[in-house]
């Protein structure tokens, strides 16, 4: 009897599994991403994961999340984590501040990584002021090796506080080949993203 | 079907027998030792395979100097011809671990040396790593543990119908592959505490190091308002003797023993002097502001607050940011500098946290003479933003 419950279980999960397909996203067509607070135009086909981290992310892929990725954070509010914790409690994460100033954004990214994907090694590199969604915001750059597969990635980040909440949007990838492949892609990208009026 | 692998496991696990015997003398030493079993030619590969990965790792800490001391502790402690057999890989990870492969390659993590205060205390912690080594505990664990594997392959399969993380980094397969039973590790602790009686350190200095850990988790509970783990007796499916069972245990042992010796604090210290600003920053980094303030408190205890340990103590209050905290912060970073640590860091901190509690000329006129010191710095243009024109 235990036996066939197994089997069953088995059974409906890898049944299940096709549903968590991804979405084409169409180049030039406008879109709402990350629940509507921003309007993207993307330049090239990409796939919106299925898979994402919480209720404020949305993550775009071209050869899967491991190769490179765009994620959005929309409209973070003060006291809340970019990502959804895995343990509220015993494994919090850094949250969003309302005295938060631009040379921050970095440091949260940061201390989101170390503490949830438990990443040694992350470097933030060059910081500088950027028009960022029609706001006076910050481009970062940053690196990192994941020792889950030794794999050094760079990364490249915009952000901005618009009304205390916190936007962002990072890209990246491995740094051999796939952070120059689609590194133009990513900032035409953020060059066409628009800030949507939120609902109050 | 699975409750006959389940009653496979309670088997192996049963027929270890409860209570570990004893080693009453150091077993006789085998140089130059080969595996002589199949099981034990293929674990000495797997070994070997992932003491590759460890050389060409990212987070591999190659330092000379940091791993010649760490290397002179564990010789120290279990004797010159015996430590000839070890290979010792220092990772870049923040958090308590050291691990052993059949293979004689041991790891051990930056987080640990930032949680012992003695060379006595890591002598403790590399002699229980060699105990393992020297009993050959892989092979007997993995032999008890095949009869266990194909459940462990559902759990696999069902773990990732649900989503959850079942992943083995690199780092972590160490403790999958080659991980001790309960009482391995006591055995372990126990032959550790005889190469401690033997060495110039007092075997004291291991029942510490559970004094430590345990008071570092009840230090992380308080932070985070949780109920501290109460349970400080290990349960039927604990791999590992709880810290209070051990810390007791080891107590009593070297009682016993009665020997004496200087646990070497300050040499310590001294050691790993160069590495404290980043084992420090990489603490303060893992938002985790109970345990932290914990370990800074208890390292002062011994260093007294110098400036690194005020610079941090700063950051970590600087970083949870609540109104309060910045007004810490700031007096710990004007400390730091009274102490004559005026470090780019304490500069730009102390700037930011002026900056965020309102203060913005005090906060303009500190991140002025940051970008003054560096000119050059990766974030030089977003500090600007920060500094009206005419205070540079």
């Amino acid at each position: 009897m235990k036996n066939k419950l197994l089997l069953v279980i088995g059974a409906i999960a890898l049944v299940n599994s096709p549903i968590s397909a991804h979405k084409i996203v169409e180049p030039g067509e406008p879109r709402k991403v990350a629940k509507g607070t921003l309007m993207a135009v993307s330049g090239q086909q990409w796939n919106r994961l299925q898979q994402k981290e919480g209720k404020y992310q949305e993550v775009w892929s071209v050869d899967g999340h491991h190769l490179n990725r765009i994620a959005f954070y929309g409209a973070v509010p003060v006291d809340k984590p970019l990502i959804k914790e895995r343990h509220k409690k015993r494994a919090p994460l850094p949250k969003v501040q309302a005295n938060m100033l631009l040379p921050d954004i970095p440091v949260l990214l940061e201390r989101t990584y170390r503490a949830q994907y438990s990443i040694p090694n992350f470097e933030i590199g060059l910081q500088e002021p950027a028009k960022f969604i029609g706001q006076k915001g910050i481009r970062f750059e940053y690196s990192y090796t994941n020792p889950d597969d030794e794999v050094k990635r760079s990364g490249e980040g915009f952000g901005a506080l618009v009304d205390g909440a916190l936007y962002l949007v990072t890209y990246e990838a491995p740094s051999l080949y796939y952070f120059e492949k689609e590194k133009e892609e990513f900032r035409g990208v953020v060059e066409r993203l628009e800030l949507r009026e939120q609902r109050r | 079907m699975w409750l006959k692998l389940f009653a496979a496991i309670l088997t192996a696990s049963i027929a270890a027998p409860t209570v570990a015997a004893e080693p009453e003398a150091l077993p006789p030493y085998v140089p130059a030792y080969d595996p002589t079993t199949v099981d034990e030619r293929g674990l000495w590969n797997q070994a070997d395979e992932l003491e590759l990965l460890y050389k060409r790792s990212e987070h591999l800490i190659e330092d000379e100097e940091l791993n010649a001391f760490v290397r002179r502790i564990l010789c120290n402690t279990v004797g010159n011809d015996r430590c000839d057999g070890v290979r010792i890989y220092i990772l870049n990870v923040p958090a308590f671990n050291a691990s052993m492969m059949p293979n004689g390659a041991m790891a051990v993590w930056s987080g640990l040396l930032l949680r012992l205060r003695s060379e006595a205390n890591l002598a403790s912690v590399l002699a229980h790593e060699f105990a393992h080594f020297e009993l050959r505990h892989n092979l007997q664990g993995f032999k008890n543990r095949r009869s266990a594997s194909d459940m462990l392959a559902w759990t696999v399969v069902l773990g990732n119908a649900a989503a959850v993380d079942t992943r083995n980094s690199q780092i972590s397969l160490f403790g999958s592959i080659f991980r001790f039973n309960r009482n391995m590790e006591r055995q372990a602790d126990l032959l550790a505490l005889q190469y401690l009686k033997q060495s110039p350190y007092p075997s004291r200095a291991s029942s510490q190091v559970w004094q430590y850990l345990m008071e570092e988790a009840d230090a992380r509970a308080a932070g985070r308002k949780i109920r501290r783990k109460d349970r400080y007796r290990a349960g039927f499916f604990d791999t590992h003797p709880t810290s209070l069972d051990r810390a007791d245990y080891l107590l009593e042992k070297s009682m016993e023993y009665g020997d004496t010796g200087n646990a070497e604090q300050t040499a310590y210290f001294d050691a790993i002097q160069p590495w404290l600003p980043k084992l420090l920053a990489d603490q303060v980094r893992l938002n985790d502001f109970g345990g932290t303030e914990y370990l800074l408190g208890n390292i002062a205890g011994v260093t007294g607050w110098t400036p690194e340990l005020v610079l941090a103590r700063a950051e970590l209050y600087a970083t949870r940011g609540k109104p309060r905290d910045l007004i810490t912060a700031t007096t710990l970073y004007l400390d730091a500098i009274d102490k004559g640590h005026e470090t780019s860091e304490v500069l730009r901190g102390l700037g930011l946290s002026l900056v965020k509690s309102g203060r913005r000329k005090e906060g303009a006129e500190y991140l002025g003479r940051y970008l003054a010191q560096n000119p050059d710095a990766p974030d030089a243009a977003i500090i600007k933003m920060y500094v009206p024109k005419g205070d540079e």
